[in-house]
C-alpha cells in the first residue's frame, strides 16, 4: 500500500492533517481505490480512478456536475458494485463486502438527498444508529449528545420531516458521526443552506476531524471547501483530473475551464 | 398523551418502575397505538366483552371464532407489510401450508400428542416456507414491487399445484391431498399428551354455570382462538417496540439509509418475513382444525388479497388496526351475504385507500391523541407547509 | 451522439433480424409441424395481447392496474352484447368493445387514478384537494384497483348473471387448428407494430416518452403531463378492451374470465421490463412457448406452473427484466 509520501506528491501547499498535527508523525493511507471503474450501460461514470486518502485527512472532492463524484462515494460505501477495480480500507480489500459490513469496519456516509426518517421524531432518528452498541443510560446519554451536536436540543419530539433543510442536514451528519466512524463521507453537506448554517456545518466537521475522523466531502461551495479542506481532488468525466491544495486548484486554469465549458 | 408516553418509554424516573410498569414499557412505544392507561382500560373492557360474548350470545360465538383465527393472518401481514414494508400477497401460502401440514401430520398421528405436534408442525411449516421464499427473494436482491409479484405468483403456483393433487398417488402417509376435493377426515383438535392431560377443543360444547345467567354452553375453540390471538397481538407489540422493531420501521422507510447505519437489512427482512410466515401458519392450523377440513381454495387469488384488504382498511402500520379491521370486514363480508357482499368489500377498499390511505384506526387514534409535534410548535413560528404523509 | 447512432443502428439491425426470424420460423413450422406451430404462436399471442395494455400503463405511469382482467372482461362483454343484442357485425362489435373500455378507462383515470374529479369537487366545496394521485404509488394503486376489480366482477355478475351467450368462432380451420386463432397471431403482430409506431413516430409518442424519462423537464417544456397520463391510461384500457374483444369468440363469457389473463399479463409485463414493445414481445416469446410445450406434454396445470416458475426465476435473476438483458447485449455488441 502506498504511504503518506504520496500526499506530498499532491503539492507543497497541502495542509497537514489534524492527525499529523496531533502526533507529529506521518500518517498511513486509510482508503485507497485501485483502478476503479463503473459503467452504466454504455456510460462510464467512473473511469479507472486511483483515489487515496490518509488517516485524519479532510479531503474535498469537487468537479462539474456529472463528474462522477457521488458514484465514487457509493462505490466506496458498497451501495454500488464496481464494474472493475478494487477498494482498499486500512490495507484490506473490501471490494466484495456489503455496505453494512463496511460500516462495521468504520465507514459511514451521509447521502446527497437529505434522508432523515421523516415519520420518526428527532430523538428516534438519533437513536437508530446508536441503539446497536449502547444500552440504557449510556444510550440515552449518547442520543442526547448526538442531538446536541446537531444543534437540535429541545426539538427531540419533533417530527423530523418538519425540520428545516439545514436542520435535517445537521441531524444527518450527526447521525452518521454517531457511529464513531474512522472515515466519514459527506455528499453535499451544505447544499441549500444559509451562510450561517454553512459556518455551523464547517465548525462541526472540523471538530469531528480534530477528534480523529477522516473526511471525504463532496461540495460545490468553494469557500466552504477552502475553509475546511486539507487537500482537494478534482473529478472530471469520471476520472481524477487534478489533486492538490485548494490554493493550487483555485489557481489552475484548466480546472476553471472544465467548470465553465464542456470538454 | 405525548408527555405520558415519553415518560413511560424513557423511564427516567428515579424510582424503579413496578412490574406492571415494566410490562407496559415493553408493550408500548411509538410503533403501536395505545400507550396510555386509558387505552389499556378500554382494551381490558373489550377483552372482557369478547370473553363474555359467546356466553351471552350463544350461537354467534361459533362464527366469531373464525374471525379471531383470521385475525392472526391479518397480524402477520401487518408485521410484514406495515412494519417491514414488504407488500406480500403470499401470506395465504403460509396459511395454506400450515393448514395442510396440520392435516397431514394429524391424520397420520391421530393421538392427542400427535395432534399437538401437528399444530407445532403446521406453524413451523408456515415459517419454514416463508424463510425459503424470503431467502430466495431478499438474498437474491429482489426488491419492492418485484417482491410483491413473486409472492403473488407463488400463491398461484400453490393453487395450481394443489388443485391437481386429486389422484391417489398424491398421498402422504395416510393423508390424501385430494386436489380440489380437499382433505377431510382430520381428527378433532385435541391437545395434550394422552395419559397425562388432554382436552378437546373442537365440537366439544361444554356447560358452565354462570351466576345470574344460569347454565350456558360454550365452545372452547373460541377461547383457544381468543387466547392465541391475544398472545400473538401482545407478543407482536413487544417485538415492534423492541430495537428490532425500530430497525424494521427504518428498513421500511429507507432501506439504503438503514443499511448505511450498519444494519443487515436482508437479514432483518428475512426474520420479519419468517415470523410473519409462522403467524400465518398458525392461523392456517386453527382454520383447518376448526373446519376439520382444508382445500385449495385458500390459495385462490381472492383469498390471497383479502389480508391486504383488511390491513389497508384498518391501518397497516397498526397491529390493532389490522386485528380490528380483519374482524370487522370479515363480519360484514360474511353477514351481508349474497352478491352485494363483494361489491361492498370492493367499494370499502377503494374508498378507504382513496380517503384514508393510512387506515381507519390510526386516523381515529390521531384524532383522539394528537401526539405529533411540528417544529413550529417549539419555535412558535408559522407551521411548515410540508405535509407528512402516512 | 455517436453512442445514440450506434444504439439506433443496433435496434434497426437486430430488430429487423428478430422480426424476420420470428416470421421465418412461423412459415417453416406451418409447413412442417403446423399444429404445434400454431399452438405455440397462439400461446405467444395470448400472452402478448394480455400484457400490452398493462405494460403501457405500468411502464409509463408507474401504476399497477389489478383490475386489468376486468377491463378485458368489459371489452369482451361489450363486444359480445353488441354482436348478440345489437346485431352488429363482428369487426364493428370488436371496435365498440375496445372503444367502450377506452372511455371507461378515461373515467377511471379521472376519478380514481389522478383524483382529478374528486379534487375538482374538493376545491370548490372545501377549498382543498381530497385525493393524492396514484402515480408511482405501486402498493396503493394495487390495493385501489383491486377494490375496483371486485366491484366490476360482482357488478357484472349482478347485472348480467353468471354467464352470457357466446359469439361463434368465425372462419374455419387449417390442419385441425382453428383459423381464427391463426388470424390472432397476425393481429397481435399488427397491434405491436401499431403501438411501436404510436410511441416512436407520433408527437404524442414523443411526449409520452419525454414524460416517462423526466416529468419535471417535460412539464417545463410545456408538455401537459396530466393529459398525457390520462390519454395513456385510456389507450392502455382500450388495448385491454381490444384483447377482450378479440378473445370473445374463444372464451366462455363469465364474469371471472379476466382471471386467466391477469396472471399471464402481470408476469409478462414484469419479466419484460421497462420497454413496452420490446419487453412485452420478447417476454411473450419466452413465456408462451414454455406454457404451450409444458401443457402439451404434461397437461394444463403443468403448463401454468412452468410459466409461473419461469417468471419467478426471471424476476430473481434478471433485474430489469428482459429489457435489461437486451440493453446489456446491445452495449456489449455496440461497443458503447
Amino acid at each position: 500500500m502506498s504511504d503518506s509520501a504520496d500526499r506530498q506528491s499532491l503539492g507543497p501547499n497541502v495542509r497537514q492533517t489534524a492527525a499529523e498535527r496531533a502526533t507529529g508523525d506521518r500518517t498511513d493511507t486509510l482508503l485507497q481505490t485501485d483502478d476503479l471503474v463503473k459503467t452504466f450501460g454504455g456510460f462510464t461514470a467512473t473511469d479507472s480512478v486511483d483515489f487515496s486518502v490518509d488517516e485524519g485527512e479532510l479531503r474535498c472532492l469537487i468537479g462539474p456536475n456529472g463528474a462522477g463524484k457521488s458514484t465514487l462515494l457509493k462505490l466506496i460505501t458498497g451501495t454500488l458494485a464496481p464494474t472493475d477495480g478494487s477498494v482498499y480500507y486500512n490495507g484490506h480489500d473490501i471490494t466484495d463486502l456489503e455496505p453494512n459490513e463496511r460500516v462495521d469496519r468504520g465507514i459511514s456516509m451521509k447521502f446527497q438527498v437529505p434522508s432523515v426518517y421523516g415519520d420518526l421524531t428527532v430523538r428516534e432518528n438519533a437513536r437508530l444508529p446508536i441503539q446497536q452498541f449502547a444500552d440504557g443510560a449510556e444510550r440515552r446519554q449518547r442520543v442526547r449528545e448526538a442531538i446536541e451536536a446537531a444543534g437540535l436540543t429541545g426539538y427531540e419530539e419533533v417530527d423530523a420531516s418538519t425540520l428545516s433543510h439545514g436542520q435535517q442536514q445537521q441531524l444527518e451528519i450527526s447521525m452518521a458521526a454517531s457511529l464513531e466512524p474512522d472515515l466519514l463521507l459527506l455528499d453535499e453537506p451544505v447544499a441549500g443552506l444559509s451562510l450561517e448554517e454553512r459556518g455551523e456545518i464547517a465548525d462541526l466537521v472540523q471538530e469531528l476531524n480534530d477528534d480523529g475522523i477522516t473526511f471525504v466531502i463532496i461540495e460545490h461551495d468553494i469557500d466552504f471547501v477552502e475553509r475546511i479542506a486539507d487537500a482537494v481532488t478534482v473529478l472530471h468525466q469520471g476520472a481524477v483530473f487534478r489533486e492538490g491544495s485548494i490554493e493550487d486548484i483555485r489557481a489552475d486554469d484548466e480546472v476553471r475551464r472544465i467548470y465553465l465549458g464542456g470538454e | 398523551m405525548a408527555a405520558e408516553s415519553s415518560a413511560s418509554s424513557s423511564s427516567s424516573s428515579p424510582a424503579a418502575p413496578s412490574a406492571l410498569g415494566r410490562l407496559r414499557n415493553r408493550l408500548e412505544g411509538p410503533n403501536t397505538i395505545g400507550n396510555s392507561r386509558r387505552f389499556w382500560v378500554g382494551f381490558a373492557v373489550v377483552l372482557l366483552g369478547l370473553v363474555a360474548f359467546p356466553l351471552l350470545g350463544g350461537g354467534t360465538g361459533n362464527q366469531f371464532s373464525l374471525f379471531l383465527v383470521l385475525g392472526l393472518l391479518g397480524l402477520s401481514l401487518s408485521l410484514v407489510w406495515g412494519y417491514s414494508g414488504i407488500l406480500s400477497f403470499g401470506q395465504t401460502v403460509f396459511f395454506g401450508v400450515g393448514a395442510y401440514t396440520f392435516g397431514v401430520v394429524s391424520i397420520n398421528f391421530p393421538t392427542p400428542g400427535g395432534i399437538t405436534g401437528a399444530v407445532v408442525a403446521g406453524t413451523l411449516g408456515g415459517a419454514v416456507v416463508a424463510a425459503l421464499l424470503g431467502y430466495f427473494m431478499f438474498y437474491g436482491g429482489v426488491r419492492d414491487v418485484y417482491v410483491t409479484i413473486i409472492t403473488l405468483v407463488s400463491t398461484l403456483v400453490m393453487l395450481t399445484f394443489m388443485a391437481q393433487t386429486a389422484g391417489s398417488e398424491w398421498t402422504i402417509g395416510e393423508a390424501p391431498l385430494g386436489g380440489f376435493n380437499g382433505m377431510p377426515g382430520m381428527p378433532l383438535l385435541t391437545l395434550g399428551v394422552e395419559g397425562i392431560f388432554t382436552f378437546q377443543f373442537v365440537f366439544n360444547e361444554l356447560e358452565l354455570f354462570v351466576p345470574v345467567l344460569g347454565t350456558v354452553t360454550f365452545d372452547p375453540f373460541y377461547y383457544l382462538a381468543l387466547a392465541l390471538l391475544l398472545a400473538g397481538y401482545l407478543g407482536l407489540r413487544v417485538v415492534v417496540n423492541m430495537d428490532f422493531g425500530r430497525v424494521l420501521v427504518a428498513v421500511r422507510e429507507d432501506e439504503d439509509r438503514t443499511q448505511m447505519f450498519g444494519y443487515n437489512v436482508k437479514r432483518a427482512k428475512l426474520i420479519a418475513f419468517t415470523l410473519g410466515g409462522g403467524f400465518a401458519g398458525l392461523a392456517g392450523v386453527l382454520y383447518a382444525a376448526r373446519n376439520v377440513y382444508i382445500d385449495p381454495s385458500v390459495f385462490e387469488l381472492y383469498f390471497a388479497t383479502l389480508p391486504v384488504v383488511w390491513v389497508s382498511v384498518g391501518g397497516r402500520k397498526s397491529l390493532l388496526g389490522a386485528v380490528v379491521a380483519t374482524i370487522a370486514v370479515e363480519y360484514l363480508r360474511l353477514n351481508i351475504g349474497g352478491e352485494l357482499a363483494l361489491v361492498a368489500v370492493g367499494a370499502l377498499l377503494l374508498l378507504s385507500i382513496l380517503v384514508l390511505p393510512g387506515g381507519i384506526v390510526p386516523w381515529i387514534d390521531e384524532k383522539l391523541t394528537n401526539s405529533n409535534l411540528d417544529v413550529s410548535e417549539i419555535d412558535g413560528t408559522e407551521p411548515s407547509t410540508e405535509v407528512s404523509e402516512s | 451522439m455517436a453512442h445514440d447512432l450506434k444504439q439506433a443502428a443496433f435496434q434497426v439491425r437486430y430488430g429487423i433480424g428478430a422480426v424476420v426470424a420470428v416470421v421465418a420460423l412461423f412459415a417453416l413450422g406451418a409447413f412442417t409441424a403446423p399444429n404445434l406451430t400454431f399452438r405455440v404462436y397462439y400461446a405467444v399471442s395470448f400472452v402478448v395481447l394480455a400484457a400490452v395494455g398493462l405494460a403501457i400503463i405500468f411502464g409509463i405511469m408507474g401504476v399497477i392496474n389489478l383490475a386489468h382482467g376486468e377491463f378485458i372482461l368489459l371489452g369482451a362483454y361489450a363486444t359480445t352484447l353488441s354482436a348478440t343484442q345489437l346485431g352488429l357485425p363482428l369487426p364493428v362489435a370488436m371496435g365498440v368493445g375496445a372503444l367502450v373500455t377506452a372511455v371507461y378507462g378515461l373515467v377511471v383515470e379521472r376519478v380514481i387514478i389522478s383524483g382529478y374529479v374528486p379534487n375538482w369537487i374538493g376545491q370548490r366545496a372545501v377549498g382543498r384537494n381530497l385525493i393524492k394521485p396514484f402515480y408511482d404509488r405501486l402498493a396503493d394503486s394495487m390495493v385501489a384497483t383491486f377494490g375496483l376489480s371486485l366491484i366490476m366482477v360482482q357488478g357484472a355478475r349482478i347485472i348480467f348473471g353468471n354467464s352470457i351467450d357466446q359469439i361463434g368462432v368465425p372462419f374455419g380451420s387449417t390442419a385441425g387448428y382453428p383459423d381464427y386463432r391463426i388470424a390472432l397471431v397476425g393481429i397481435t403482430a399488427a397491434v405491436l407494430v401499431a403501438v411501436y409506431l404510436l410511441f416512436t413516430q407520433t408527437t404524442f409518442g414523443t411526449r409520452v416518452r419525454a414524460t416517462m424519462q423526466d416529468e419535471q423537464t417535460a412539464k417545463a417544456l410545456g408538455i401537459n403531463t396530466e393529459r398525457t397520463y390520462m390519454i395513456t391510461f385510456a389507450i392502455g384500457s382500450g388495448l385491454a378492451g381490444l384483447t377482450g374483444a378479440l378473445f370473445a369468440p374463444l372464451l366462455s363469457m363469465q364474469p371471472s374470465l379476466g382471471d386467466q389473463f391477469l396472471v399471464e399479463a402481470f408476469v409478462a409485463v414484469v419479466v419484460g421490463g421497462a420497454s413496452v414493445v420490446v419487453g412485452t414481445s420478447l417476454s411473450g416469446l419466452l413465456l408462451g412457448p414454455i406454457d404451450a410445450l409444458f401443457s402439451d406434454q404434461f397437461g394444463e396445470f403443468a403448463g401454468r406452473i412452468a410459466l409461473l416458475v419461469t417468471a419467478m426465476l426471471a424476476l430473481r435473476f434478471l433485474p430489469g427484466g428482459i429489457t435489461g438483458v437486451v440493453d446489456d447485449l446491445r452495449d456489449r455488441m455496440g461497443g458503447g
